[in-house]
């Protein structure tokens, strides 16, 4: 542009220029566009799904009144109070996840246990427990060295080996005891000595004891209520043990240390009183409630291919919890040795060296190897060569194990990555071992990233079909899987198998609201995942 | 561990101990990094053991170049129009995926405030991370009527009145229920994140000091983020490409579903055509193969197997050849 400026032709160079800007304007706006596009047809087509599940067309509009003055004015105008005032914030935030973490974690609890068989479950908590615990009392008793690390993984295994042995024999007399106190010791045990720990650290032994006690005696007294007046006293144990101890310790703990923001503690509250509010009004006054799809029939019964109103995927979706807990207990330990054996011990140089190169480009390679072919190795893997039976969780798992096993790995390498190599050195400076560097600076720090890949690689793999499909995994059962060697079922096949149904109530009904429970699971988990990213997040 | 940091004799015992248990801890996870290098052995043996037990019966050449899917009716093996099928969606879904993802990683990495990055790239994420069975119903029952809403267009190619074949008028027919152009058309929304994120990855890498010269010569934005920064990464963006073709060529349950189960070799020369009508994917094929338990272990069954070898091929090439690409742009800086 340099022989422009000096003809001095003022307006051809504005024009010029005017014209560039404008390329550059427009340039601007298509990559916008861009970016836009495929999030904006996503959202346009998530609400094609929800307005075919949720049908808000067939509600009253007094019914829709009923809700805006209930729940959606006050949960906004609470927000938007919270919002300025980050004390209020703090406390907003830590209600809701104790109270919606805490009904999540009773109602997961207590399907699983309910599908599996309390009695069993019962066992082998006991067994693959309390061995641990004894290793870990006599670690403390005696000064010096054992290898206490590696015995408490070799007694957990001893411990469920022994369980499958004595499970015939014990559960047989075991059942005559109710089944709630199974739910006793699975859940209001471990709640009472957390609750007991926990304040025992802040406060003096004596209070932990009793603040334990109390959590025990409360669990007792919820049972007895419920057998009183003939409720599901298994369901109230778990309640009040998942959910109202863990709100309630929040609760206090809160009131205690963030005394500006104690407001922010009703937001949850807010929430559910608004919802209940709003349930009572449309009740008392007869308002029409919309012809939704998302009913409780949908998450608390079976499939029925015949009548859309009464089709569920409750065991779908206890089956794919199941599949994708027992996963993470198979592939989280083994991704993250492998993480950790290539951020932090693999040398660089030499012959280990080339090998762990070759391990990196083995995974990544791993990491796109279509999904369908993982199920072709299940299938050979676990039908095949073990000789297990066909589409079992077993299998399920494992499959679904090897497929993720390769994101946790580079989750995980990232977060390791991301912690600066100054804490290794201080540590090595202070005369710790590689593995205690590790264990007691290294993996704290890596927590929460570590912790967002795993979560992220759980929400992968609770939608994934294809492999579930070839290693022959039922899709319609009547019934959630009641082991883990039993035939599995997942709500994303039960979504498959559907969608062939071209009857409008099934293809512009049930389906959707499946979906939108899928979706649900699925986004619940990002969201997760983000909210632990953006906390912690730590700028590489 | 208070216990360690004892007399100087006590540690001196002690390093004999903590260094045996180390080497355990160090072995443990030796191992477990040593099992992906077994999952890619697992996968090769058990791909490779039933296909070539199927090739030992069908024989290879037949397999590939066998113009007709038909496993159990006609009892031939013809695995083109598999390929056929694989090849449309994987290309239209790209002709939607790539520039897309190519302008949103220049968005991101060059235009984008820091809030607006905060927002779009965690939104951008969950396009890859939505259930492909869910992208495949929402084909099927709302993407294929959406489209076919403005169907069929016609697009005269030559002039009326010229006597021509009626196949060399290039037709958009109206969509059957299940056709590729729904099916390509949300693969390609699922494989955006794809480039974006790995192209967005390159262009940031690219040094500073390249824009500020390019500013400093009198460029605009626009020069600067066309004629330098993409140019710069282009290795890095072509390893995006590679990898987002080879997960389209991957993906399964988006195209069984909304694509359906009817093998077909391509039209010509009306390419449109092939978008309306329904075909099958190498993936779907296998899905279907697995669905249906009553193949035994009949070479149909082993058929899914040597399928699976020349999907695994087919994405293991691609996927070294992105590696390889991405490997060279990081030693550019």
């Amino acid at each position: 542009m340099a022989t422009e400026d000096s003809t001095g032709d003022q307006l051809g160079r504005s024009a010029a220029l005017r014209l560039q800007q404008l390329k550059g304007q427009l340039f601007e706006v298509a990559l916008v566009a861009a970016t836009l596009v495929g999030i904006v047809s996503l959202l346009v087509l998530f609400a094609y799904i929800s307005v075919d599940a949720f049908r808000p067309g067939t509600a009253s509009p007094a019914w829709f009144l009923v809700y805006l003055g209930t729940l959606v004015a006050p949960t906004a105008a609470f927000t938007l109070y919270a919002r300025r005032r980050p004390a209020v914030r703090t406390a907003n935030a830590v209600a809701f996840a104790a109270v919606f973490g805490g009904l999540l974690l009773s109602a997961v609890t207590y399907a699983v246990v309910d599908a599996l068989s309390p009695y069993d479950v019962f066992i082998y908590g006991v067994f693959a427990s309390l061995p641990p615990m004894l290793v870990l009392a006599y670690d403390r008793t005696t000064e010096g060295q054992a290898y206490t690390g590696p015995l408490i993984l070799v007694s957990i295994l001893v411990g469920i080996g022994v369980a499958a042995v004595v499970d015939g024999p014990i559960s047989g007399p075991l059942g005559i005891a109710a089944e709630w106190i199974m739910y006793f010791g699975l859940v209001t045990v471990p709640a009472a000595l957390l609750v007991g720990t926990l304040t025992a650290s802040r406060r003096g032994r004596r209070t932990g004891a009793v603040a334990g006690g109390a959590v025990a005696a409360g669990g007792l007294a919820v049972a007895g209520a419920s057998i009183a007046t003939g409720a599901n006293a298994s369901l109230l144990v778990v309640l009040f043990s998942a959910f109202v101890v863990p709100t309630g310790y929040v609760v206090r703990r809160s009131v205690r240390t963030n005394p500006a923001g104690r407001v922010g503690l009703a937001g949850p509250f807010v929430l559910l009183g608004g919802a209940l509010l709003g349930a009572a009004l449309v009740e008392r006054f007869g308002i029409e409630t919309p012809d939704t799809f998302l009913t409780p029939t949908l998450v608390l019964e079976s499939w029925d291919g015949l009548t859309a109103s009464n089709a569920g995927v409750y065991p779908q979706i206890v089956g794919s919890i199941i599949i994708v807990g027992f996963m993470a207990v198979l592939a989280f330990p083994v991704g993250i040795g492998a993480a950790i054996y290539l951020e932090e011990y693999a040398p660089n140089s030499g012959f280990r060296g080339r090998l762990a190169t070759l391990l990196e480009v083995n995974i990544s390679n791993l990491a796109g190897v279509p999904s369908v072919v993982y199920g072709l190795l299940g299938l050979a893997l676990f039908r095949r060569t073990l000789g297990f039976g066909t589409g079992i969780v077993v299998s399920a798992s494992g499959t679904l194990g090897l497929l993720i096993l390769p994101i946790v790995i580079v989750s995980t390498q990232e977060a390791l990555r991301s912690v600066p190599d100054d804490l290794r050195q201080g540590s090595y400076g202070m005369g710790a071992s590689r593995w205690q560097t590790l264990r007691e600076v290294v993996l704290p720090e890596a927590i929460p990233g570590t912790l967002t890949g795993t979560i992220l690689a759980l929400a992968r793999a609770i939608g994934e079909t294809a492999p579930l499909v070839i290693i022959a995994v039922a899709t319609t059962t009547y019934s959630p899987p009641s082991g883990l060697f039993s035939s599995a079922t997942a709500l994303p096949l039960q979504i498959f198998a559907a969608s062939a149904n071209a009857k409008p109530e099934f293809r512009h009904g049930v389906v959707p609201a499946a979906a939108v429970v899928l979706l649900t699971l699925m986004l619940l988990m990002n969201a997760t995942a983000i909210v632990i990213r953006n906390k912690y997040g730590r700028e590489t | 561990m208070s216990n360690e940091s004892d007399s100087g004799v006590g540690s001196l015992q002690r390093s004999g101990f903590v260094v045996r248990k180390e080497r355990l801890y160090g072995r443990l996870i030796a191992a477990s990094a040593g099992l992906t290098i077994l999952v890619t052995v697992g996968i090769i043996l058990a791909l490779s053991g039933r296909a070539l037990s199927f090739w030992s019966q069908i024989s290879p050449i037949a397999f590939f170049t066998g113009t007709n899917w038909s496993p159990v009716i006609a009892n031939s093996y013809g695995v083109l129009p598999l390929i056929s099928g694989t090849l449309i969606v994987t290309i239209f879904s790209a002709l939607i995926a790539l520039p897309i993802g190519l302008a949103a990683a220049i968005y991101l990495s060059e235009y984008a405030s820091d809030t607006a990055r905060s927002i779009l790239k965690p939104a951008l994420e969950i396009l890859a991370g939505v259930p492909t069975v869910i992208y495949g119903y929402m084909a099927l029952v709302y993407v294929t009527p959406l489209i076919d809403g403005f169907l069929p267009i016609s697009v005269q190619l030559v002039p009326a009145g010229v006597p021509i074949l009626p196949e060399f008028t290039l037709v958009m027919p109206s969509l059957g229920t299940f056709n590729a152009l729904s099916a390509s058309v949300v693969v390609g929304i699922m494989i955006i994140p794809m480039v974006s994120s790995i192209s967005e990855d390159a262009l940031s890498a690219v040094p500073d000091s390249l824009r500020q010269g390019g500013y400093g010569l009198g460029s605009t934005k626009f020069d600067v983020s066309t004629r330098i920064v993409v140019p710069s990464a282009t290795s890095g963006i072509v390893a995006s490409y590679v990898l987002a073709i080879s997960r389209a060529i991957g993906e399964t349950m988006a195209v069984t579903m909304a694509m359906g189960m009817s093998p077909q070799m391509p039209y010509f020369p009306n390419v449109l055509r092939n978008l309306a009508e329904s075909s099958q994917t190498i993936t779907a094929a296998m899905v279907q193969i697995a669905g249906a338990d009553s193949y035994g272990s009949g070479p149909t069954y082993e058929a899914m197997f040597a399928l699976g070898m020349t999907l695994f091929a087919i994405t293991l090439i691609m996927n070294v050849l992105a590696e390889l690409v991405r490997r060279r742009f990081r030693e550019e800086y």
